[in-house]
């Protein structure tokens, strides 16, 4: 009989004192899950890792990525703290974004307001009430100068949440920095640009799937030649998570949209190493430390391997996954506010030890508002303090070789990879969405979710247990009530003084190219832009012509 | 017949957040409520409009973009001003402490913040369309499954030997004229019946159909105010109001014409397990 080795002999000793530990003491529960339902066992050991080191991790910067992107990750430089902002006027917003840079922020975040994230005016009917609330509403070209009035666009990068209108709002970006002398081929940033995810859980969507399918390959075309630093689409799983998702779901639909994109692009005639260097991603962090590491860790490697093997990419940069981390806004509580900075410091450190680019941290009170400029300067030194005191960031992938990382980061991936054959098998992300196949799954898991919370097997501290008398009304940042009547004034004002000949050119013009499918539409966007045309005009010409997408 | 409470939850305004609205609705269709969602991006007169032609009891607004002060008012004008100021418009999102007081008195009934349980949303609901109905939470289990037998004695040794359960107890329950068997099952029992004379219910149904299962049990709480319900509810019952069952339980049965000719047994044990 062979002899047993010391670890075996150890272990089955490990094993019966479990047993005699279970029989005095049991365990807290029957069994343990993550968030996405994956068993979670008492104990890691070397020996559950099937260790391919080569394969299934690689070094930093080397295929497939699994322990980073950089060689040399946050040694060389921290990640980019960049706090999405964004709020009534752009004078307002203005101050706020030259606040935050100041107080040592290195990239700007732009939330705009929901009319102009659905391309209508802040006069329109539809506008009524919405105006300036999420973010910042933008009309015209004019608007846009005033966002960043004093703010050099060759020294910061901006990344924009913008969708449907993304190409109006590129095109109004281009146009600012050509009257500050920044040529568009300097240009840093990200727009947002995801239509796939409004459809499945966000909701700014205007026109139907194929036309904004167009309009995002559009983008990638004319960018790859004129602004080739900017990211031309930021892929996102963030609000897949918020509208109740799990973290492989997140990860799952995220990846298949990504696919979907990739397979719009090669259609229209991009070669995919074209374009795949400026493809980013963004994702969430939630509460679950280690299933969000795990999380990231497994989408690098699967996305590596989609684009080496499936779509034949040979330049490494269309390999890595580049992605914007925001912490989650559903897992804060109304209840006790404060209790928030715990949860965002717990959540930013995942994004961290997950390799993330840059970080979204959110504030204390968004549970009940937009935060206070004060709730705002806790979240950014949140990021600070974990960047400069906690030393976490002065070695690469710190928890990688972890027993259970490992293991879930292996878990995960065989997770998501099921979901992607399932949403291959109905003919892809855009026919998955059409069907409602995603926004089944996600609602389901954010019912199941809610029942967790309310019969308290899941706890929320402050919300179902810990809680405490008290009256929540802190002190919220309240946007202007007559900020939208100025705005439409604003917006009329713009009319009357503009060239509304040259207008009526330009939007013609656009319209013309819009009935023909092999017009890029980028330089008659960028032509009525800058003729002061407005976003709700420009959009209003494709609703015309492409139609408009009515929900399920 | 009581009337299955109608509620239209919509989403006024730009706002794509519909993960709270789809959960209430789905929290309301499982509270028994007959649920229309409006959809994303509906103008206060769209809403107003719905909530008339689905003819619902109560309109629930979601918001969470910050445009409630704005849009919840103008969704009760509408309905006021389509003469439809009866139905209840009630809202919840992310809605500041402070903003509650002015929707109030701009005509909406009740604002539910983050972090409210669904049941307590649902639950005022019926309160609020139904105030004289109290709200029942469905049958928990099945107590047992009553087996109409010729002799407990001969029937025993399947349930014992055969399938290896245990038996827990018998015992004669003179009101009905029937000697019972309790054999546990898991969470469950399985009950034999056995007529100690003609005038048993048992004995009359094997005259008719020879022996087999007789009923289905479900344990439940307040047996007679959900006897008062069903009855005001029209159901066909056979007792009106509870007696005294086997194993210190209150019983009651319901017709079989209630449930597609299957007879059921409410049972009320006085203490619990």
């Amino acid at each position: 009989m062979k002899k047993k080795s010391e670890f075996q002999q150890q272990r089955e000793k490990w094993e019966k004192d479990v047993e005699k530990t279970l029989a005095r003491f049991p365990e807290r529960k029957e069994s343990f899950v993550t968030s996405s339902d994956i068993p979670i066992e008492r104990l890691y050991n070397p020996e559950e890792i099937t260790f391919d080191y080569d394969k299934k991790l690689g070094f930093p910067g080397q295929y497939p990525y699994t322990r980073g992107i950089q060689p040399t990750m946050y040694r060389s430089r921290y990640w980019t703290m960049r706090q999405y902002a964004g709020f009534g006027s752009a004078e307002e917003t203005n101050k706020r974004f030259r606040y935050l840079l100041e107080q040592g922020q290195t990239g700007l975040s732009v939330a705009f307001d929901l009319p102009t994230q659905i391309g209508y005016d802040s006069d329109d009917p539809m506008s009524e009430g919405e105006v300036g609330k999420v973010g910042v509403a933008i009309d015209s070209l004019k608007d846009m100068e005033q966002l960043f009035d004093q703010i050099p666009l060759d020294q910061v990068s901006t990344s924009m949440t913008i969708n449907a209108p993304a190409s109006i709002l590129l095109c109004m970006y281009i146009a600012v920095g050509e009257k500050q002398g920044v040529p568009m081929e300097r240009l840093t940033g990200t727009i947002q640009n995801d239509i796939l995810k409004e459809y499945i859980a966000r909701g700014t969507y205007i026109y139907p799937p194929k036309q904004s399918m167009r309009l995002i390959t559009d983008i990638f075309g004319y960018c790859q030649e004129n602004v080739p630093k900017f990211n031309t689409i930021s892929i996102s799983g963030y609000h897949i998570r918020e509208a109740g998702s799990t973290a492989v779901q997140e990860a799952a639909f995220t990846i298949a949209n990504g696919m979907a994109y990739v397979d719009a692009a090669i259609d229209s005639g991009l070669e995919v190493d074209q374009f795949a260097p400026r493809l980013a991603f963004f994702f969430n962090a939630h509460n679950q430390f280690f299933e969000e590491v795990a999380k990231f860790r497994a989408a690098r490697r699967i996305w590596a391997r989609i684009m080496k093997e499936h779509y034949k990419a040979e330049n490494p940069k269309s390999w890595k996954l580049r992605f914007h981390t925001q912490t989650g806004g559903s897992t804060l509580t109304a209840q006790q506010p404060d209790n928030n900075i715990v949860r965002v410091t717990l959540q930013a450190l995942a994004a961290v030890m997950g390799g993330t680019q840059s970080l979204h941290t959110n504030s204390r009170d968004e549970a009940l508002a937009l935060p206070t400029e004060d709730s705002a300067r806790i979240a950014l030194r949140t990021q600070q303090i974990i960047a400069n005191e906690s030393g976490v960031a002065d070695t690469v992938d710190p928890l990688g070789g972890s027993y259970y990382v490992e293991a879930l980061t292996d878990k995960m991936e065989e997770e998501i990879e099921a979901y992607l054959e399932r949403i291959g098998n109905l003919g892809g992300a855009v026919q998955a969405v059409e069907d409602g196949f995603m926004q089944r799954e996600i609602h389901q898991s954010a019912y199941d979710a809610q029942k967790r919370i309310e019969s308290q097997e899941d706890v929320v501290v402050g919300m179902n247990a810990f809680q405490v008398e008290e009256e929540i009304n802190p002190d919220l940042l309240r946007v202007d009530e007559e900020l939208e009547a100025r705005q439409v004034s604003q917006t009329k004002e713009v009319r009357n003084t503009r060239d509304n000949q040259r207008v009526e050119v330009c939007l013609t013009d656009l319209r013309e190219a819009a009935k023909t499918e092999d017009k890029n539409l980028m330089p008659y966007i960028l032509d009525a832009v800058k003729a002061y045309a407005t976003v709700g005009e420009i959009a209003n010409i494709l609703r015309d012509e492409f139609g408009e997408y009515v929900g399920t | 017949m009581r009337k299955q409470i109608r509620a239209l939850i919509a989403k006024p305004g730009l706002d794509g957040h519909d993960r709270g609205a789809l959960i209430i609705a789905q929290a309301l269709r499982d509270h028994g409520m007959e649920v229309i969602y409006t959809g994303l991006r509906q103008s206060p007169a769209q809403i107003a409009q719905a909530a008339i032609q689905e003819d619902v009891d109560v309109v629930g607004l979601s918001s969470l973009s910050g445009a409630h002060k704005s849009l919840f008012p103008k969704v009760v004008q509408a309905l006021r001003d389509k003469g439809a100021s009866d139905i209840p418009v009630i809202g919840g999102g992310v809605i500041p402490a402070e903003d509650i007081p002015y929707l109030e008195e701009h005509g909406v009934t009740k604002i539910f913040t983050s972090g409210t349980p669904t049941e307590a949303i649902a639950k005022y609901i019926q309160k609020l369309i139904d105030p004289e109905m109290e709200v029942m939470p469905p049958p928990q289990k099945i107590a047992h499954i009553g087996i109409a037998v010729k002799s407990i004695d001969a029937s025993l040794p399947f349930y014992k030997d055969t399938l290896g359960l245990e038996l827990e107890g018998v015992e004669e329950v003179d009101s009905e004229h029937v000697r019972v068997a309790f054999i546990r099952l898991g969470e469950t029992m399985i009950e034999l019946l056995e007529p100690l004379n003609s005038e048993s219910a048992i004995h009359q149904f094997m005259e008719k159909r020879g022996e087999g299962i007789h009923h289905i049990a479900l344990e439940v709480d307040n047996i007679e105010a959900r006897l008062a319900q069903f009855k005001q509810e029209g159901i066909a019952l056979i007792h009106d109001s509870p007696k005294q069952g086997a194993q210190d339980s209150q019983i009651a049965f319901l017709h079989p014409k209630a449930a597609n000719g299957v007879l059921f047994e409410l049972c009320q044990h006085n203490h619990k397990e």
